[in-house]
């Protein structure tokens, strides 16, 4: 049972004082110039687009536009197959990118569990040493030297166990120079 | 949406929640004048975002942010809030009609109590919110609401051994 029931009657017996007349018209005038404010702005939006006076600006309606979608279709068209040209040329080899290459043929022969996982070879320097003359060759040819780190992995796909050979290595390769 | 306030229905809710809305503004205002404008602020805001009526919290949630406002200009520019809510207490008590004898002990009584537990108790007597809807509107938890408005009534009557 509430302990307070007595006073709360009480206090619910009390009436707040009424608010004056005057703030019922004052909010009603605030609220009403605000409205106004909206029309007269939306009066002037349109009024902005108004040609002629009295005549009203044609709704705006929907038209679908078959020249765009023309272009878009021909765009996508052109990508798609320059996209698929890509795809069918062979990759260019270059010295001085990194990449994954396909999982080597080769196995370890310590554990035949062990399965090749991947061989990721990192060019991490390349020095261009100047032309060379070699002896058996009257054509001159630009040196090449690479610093590559060659990580190559092996996995064991029952366990999960895997192994990790990583090695430095530096190659030269000569390229034969034409002339211009 | 019905509930969603709309430029027809404000005078038929401003009728029904101005006596409440003023009574807690007072809390605050120095003087009625003061109260009812800080009603008329709080009131155009909350209508001219059209926000729910049901949300009653926020409603009042507005009424005491803007009379914290008041409250915080009419003090001199280098005055902290704090300060500022120190001086809720000489403030215009909340005004009642006024039948009786008992009836005036006990309006004397309720402006003797803490700020805190006036707010609160103004909230679920004159205006009819929930512990849910105070706890919300004054930030505190819902435990916290209830038991400030017992402290009130526990008060009020420990003042006034008649009723």
């Amino acid at each position: 049972m509430n302990d307070f029931s007595d006073i709360e009657k009480q206090l619910r017996k009390l009436r707040p004082v009424q608010p004056s007349a005057d703030l019922m018209t004052r909010i009603e005038r605030e609220l009403a110039e605000e409205a106004s404010e909206r029309s007269t702005h939306l009066r002037t939006e349109t009024a902005r687009h108004v040609s002629t006076a009295g005549v009203l600006p044609r709704e705006r309606k929907f038209r679908f536009n078959w020249r765009s979608v023309g272009f878009g279709l021909a765009a996508a068209t052109a990508l798609v197959l320059f996209a698929f040209l890509r795809l069918e040329r062979p990759a260019k080899k270059t010295p001085s990118l990194a990449g994954l290459s396909p999982v080597p043929a080769f196995s370890t022969n310590s554990n035949a569990q062990l399965v090749p996982a991947g061989l990721t070879q990192v060019v991490y320097h390349t020095r261009d040493e100047g032309l060379h003359f070699s002896r058996n060759s009257d054509q001159p040819m630009r040196r090449v030297r690479s610093h590559t780190r060659e990580t190559l992995q092996w996995r064991n796909p029952t366990t999960g166990a895997s192994l990790q050979i990583s090695y430095p290595s530096e190659q030269v390769s000569l390229v034969p120079v034409t002339g211009q | 949406m019905e509930n969603v306030a709309t430029d027809e229905n404000w005078k038929t809710c401003f009728a029904q929640l101005a006596p409440g809305l003023l009574l807690f503004a007072r809390q605050w205002a120095r003087s009625p004048a003061d109260a009812e404008d800080i009603v008329q602020e709080a009131f155009v805001r909350f209508w001219r975002k059209h926000h729910d009526i049901a949300n009653r919290g926020l409603l009042y949630a507005t009424v005491r942010s803007i009379a914290l406002d008041f409250l915080r200009r009419d003090s001199r520019r280098a005055r902290r809030e704090s300060m500022a809510i120190a001086d809720i207490d000489q403030t215009v008590p909340p005004t009642f009609e006024i039948e009786d004898e008992s009836q005036r002990q006990l309006v004397a009584a309720l402006d003797l109590l803490p700020n805190e537990q006036r707010e609160v108790l103004v909230m679920k007597i004159w205006n009819e919110l929930t512990f849910a809807e105070i706890a919300s509107t004054l930030e505190i938890s819902q435990n916290t609401a209830a038991s400030r408005y017992r402290y009130a009534l526990a008060t009020l009557k420990k003042n006034l051994p008649s009723v």
